[in-house]
């Protein structure tokens, strides 16, 4: 079976142990738990025909308490870059990371999902008005951990991206 | 000895490790309980396990350490803390280090359950904090911006009855009208005083609680800000025979730093003292005293009044909404805005009845460390403007106007045409821009809340196309928000002066006459609002006599206003909340020119409604909001028939020197 690599990444408390949790487990709880320091979980999944198994690498939130170690990158195949629709400081935080990354791995790919679609009222963005999104040409997925909408699309999306 | 290694390793919970290449480890002593739980490995001494397929973390971690192996460094290498799941799906939290050990490649790993933990709950906290306050600051801009609407809601109908009012004062009118117009200007002055309080009392207390914690560190000098309130003042305590003065024992020779902020604490004073004259009879006096209490310098004001009331707690006398039974307050907001602001600066608020009569109202704020200046610079100016700075003669100038409220936009440039300038004006910022660009402009008057373009972004954009230019057109931003945050971010923009609404057409040429000065003077513009009913008979007197002009803007009401009702409707049939908001608060505008209360009323719910998503109830409200319309298109549609009776002049006046204001008035 072909293993592939993927990194969550994400400012703190955008939802990546939360999508991880809903795509691996189906399940989803409330409760903010922070993560501090990498979780590792797998995935088998078919896409296109081929088996593959996702080994999920859940890296804590970047902010000023930790910063990415970014050897953590070596090996991925691909990654998901994670905002929170309700706080626009963490979109920022995302066209940082995205910078870094493709410094540090390459051009790898990676799908842009912004997530708390089910907080849409709340959002301070709207991805469509996003100038720093203009231009970019990303794969753009909203989603939400709590419904489950848009998780198993996000991460279909990046496996055929992976697979070319 | 072996024995004692052992046995640390196992109570300690270490596994030791040689690594023999491939992704292959052997172990050095015996396995702790966590990684037989995790890995169900034999404890054997001769089978290298294959740890890097078991463990993709240690597979990267790997990496790390041959590069370490290789050419050991001082600082070793140390992996973070993984997570790795046991069958079970317990959660073990592990750290990882290499170690060069007589030549042998080797990695140690032991799971930190006590200190991660401690690490994880430090995190949560710290982090529910972030979050926590993250919210906090999104409500708080969500309730700034709902108090901003309100107050440009609340202004915007003032400033049309500024300028019919200035209109009206120009032309010949009776004795007994001008003592209507004075009871109008008096009860107008009343109201925006306190739409201002309302707006600068909230902020400053939603500032507060996002600030709590913080204080500002600027120095202010107290017997300073107090002597200036009182010059201020002054006049109104002659006015009821009061007598106010400093007292005896206060050193006006020493400084008396506080952490304060100037125009802030000129406040407090302003209310306090105006709380003293309210309830101080004619012929007895008021008196301001600070002292000196070491850390704190405390400020007081002793009044001649009744004392407390018997019924109120001193504490209760700084509440929200509080007024007083007799002589009462306006809003009851001067009193909490001072208790908020004080107690915001580290400081304490208080009240007593003094023995004898009278009553003592005192603050408390903390010794600044250095004095510094007593006021800030736009502060030094501010009064310097207020309080009678010479004047320019009104010298013809080339304006250009943008105000999205056709009526403010359609009076405003009448007022200005007849004090001679030559006036250019603009239904929005993008076409006051794209004039700015064309035309050459002594002065530009932007409307701050305008469809598509803000004034801001109006004022940035011309300071962009002004840069290596030496022409540079003076800018003013008319805004019914005025408060202290506001008028950073105005200048930012690049205004040179803030014009609060609604405006006075003097405060508007006393700053037209900086125009051209060297350095101009950055003001933020006191209001006097205009007020008084109008009635159909008012309607040429509230646009300057000018009967012609009348019958243009009712024309044009005409002609909008059932494109504006069809478009309303429309927008709520396709469910846009945003665009019947916005149309409803255009007709709100266009209706409050004709003094008819209750469609603009039903605008002003309407667009409350909208904004506030609830649609449905936007939809039930429209019917009576056609109908009230409809009962006022042909209201005018038969006015258009009348003739009213001319005033005696209706001949645009000469430009002429605006009045010098003797005080600073608020």
């Amino acid at each position: 079976m072909l293993q592939k690599k993927i990194c969550m990444l994400g400012s703190f408390a955008v939802g990546k142990t939360s999508l991880v949790r809903r795509f691996v487990e189906g399940f989803y709880s409330d409760v903010y738990h922070t993560t501090v320091g990498v979780k590792i979980d797998k995935k088998d999944v078919q896409v296109n025909g081929t088996s593959v198994s996702m080994v999920l690498w859940d890296i804590y939130g970047e902010d000023d308490f930790q910063k990415i170690r970014w050897t953590y990158l070596r090996g991925a195949s691909g990654y998901l870059l994670v905002a929170d629709g309700t706080r626009k400081a963490t979109f920022q935080k995302a066209f940082e990371l995205e910078q870094r990354a493709r410094e540090e791995a390459g051009a790898i790919p990676f799908v842009f999902v912004i997530n708390k679609c089910d907080l849409l009222q709340d959002w301070e963005v709207d991805p469509e008005q996003e100038p720093q999104l203009a231009g970019k040409n990303w794969s753009v997925l909203r989603s939400s951990a709590k419904t489950g909408e848009g998780v198993e699309e996000a991460f279909s999306l990046l496996a055929k991206k992976m697979l070319g | 000895m072996p024995d004692l290694l052992e046995k640390f390793l196992a109570e300690t919970g270490f596994a030791l490790l040689e690594y023999r290449g491939n992704g292959a480890f052997l172990p050095i002593a015996g396995l702790p309980r966590w990684f037989q739980e995790l890995w169900k490995e034999e404890n054997s001494a001769t089978i290298p396990l294959a740890l890097c397929e078991k463990s993709a973390f240690l597979e990267n971690f790997l990496y790390e350490a041959e590069e370490f192996w290789k050419a050991p460094g001082p600082l070793g290498c140390q992996s973070e803390t993984w997570i790795e799941k046991s069958a079970d799906g317990r959660e073990i939290p592990l750290q990882a280090r290499a170690l060069l050990l007589n030549g042998k490649r080797v990695i140690t790993i032991f799971s930190p359950s006590a200190a991660f933990r401690e690490q994880v709950q430090t995190l949560q906290t710290a982090r529910n904090a972030l979050l926590d306050h993250e919210r906090l600051a999104r409500e708080i801009q969500k309730k700034e911006i709902l108090l901003h609407c309100i107050v440009h809601d609340l202004s915007q109908p003032l400033s049309v009855m500024h300028v019919a009012m200035e209109c009206l004062a120009n032309e010949s009118i009776s004795e007994r009208s001008k003592q209507f117009l004075t009871l109008g200007k008096l009860a107008s002055d009343q109201q925006e005083t306190m739409i201002r309080d309302i707006l600068h009392t909230f902020s400053a207390d939603l500032r507060a609680s996002l600030d709590a914690g913080t204080q500002e560190t600027s120095s202010t000098d107290l017997l300073e800000c107090a002597q200036r309130t009182m010059t201020a003042l002054g006049p109104t305590f002659d006015a009821k025979g009061v007598k106010l003065g400093l007292a005896a024992a206060a050193d006006a020779s020493a400084k008396w730093p506080v952490r304060a902020e100037a125009s802030r604490l000129q406040r407090i004073f302003a209310n306090l003292l105006e709380n003293a004259l309210r309830y101080t009879p004619s012929g007895a006096r008021v008196t301001v005293g600070v002292e000196d209490e070491d850390a704190f310098l405390k400020a007081y004001i002793d009044d001649d009044g009744p004392g407390l009331p018997k019924d109120l707690r001193p504490e209760q006398i700084f509440g929200l909404f509080m007024k007083g039974k007799q002589s009462g307050g306006k809003a009851g907001l001067g009193l909490y805005f001072c208790r908020i602001t004080v107690e915001r600066w580290g400081g304490s608020i208080g009240c007593a009845t003094r023995p004898g009569r009278g009553s003592r109202f005192w603050f408390r704020l903390p010794r600044a460390v250095s004095d510094g200046s007593a006021a800030n610079a736009t502060e030094g100016r501010h009064s310097e403007v207020a309080e009678g700075r010479p004047r320019q003669p009104v010298r013809p100038l080339r304006i250009l106007f943008a105000d999205d409220q056709k009526d403010i936009r359609t009076l405003t440039t009448y007022q200005l045409k007849r004090s001679g300038h030559k006036v250019t004006a603009a239904n929005n910022g993008k076409e006051a821009l794209q004039l700015f660009r064309k035309g050459k402009f002594d002065a530009v008057l932007l409307d701050q809340e305008m469809p598509g373009m803000t004034g801001d972004e109006v004022a940035r954009a011309i300071r962009k196309s002004e840069a290596g230019k030496k022409a540079r057109a003076f800018l003013v931003s008319s805004t019914g928000n005025t408060g202290p945050d506001d008028i950073r971010r105005l200048k930012e923009a690049g205004f040179d002066t803030v014009l609060g609404k609604p405006f006075r057409l003097e405060d508007l040429q006393t700053l037209l006459s900086s125009v051209g000065q060297a350095a101009p003077v950055f003001v933020e513009a006191q209001n006097a609002p205009l007020g008084g009913n109008i009635n159909f008979a008012d309607l040429v007197a509230r646009v300057g006599g000018d009967e012609k002009l009348l019958k243009r803007m009712i024309a044009l009401f005409q002609r909008d206003t059932p494109k504006r009702i069809a478009a309303i409707g429309a927008a709520l049939r396709r469910k846009d909340a945003a665009g019947v908001a916005s149309l409803a608060h255009a007709l709100k505008g266009s209706v409050s020119i004709f003094g008819v209360e209750t469609p603009r009323l039903h605008a002003q719910e309407l667009q409350d409604f909208a904004r506030a998503g609830d649609l449905a109830a936007a939809e039930g409200l429209f019917a009576a909001l056609k109908e009230e319309i409809a009962n006022l298109l042909e209201n005018l549609r038969g006015y258009a028939h009348q003739t009213p009776a001319r005033p005696a002049s209706n001949r645009p006046s000469r430009p002429r020197p605006p009045r010098k204001r003797g005080r600073h008035r608020r």
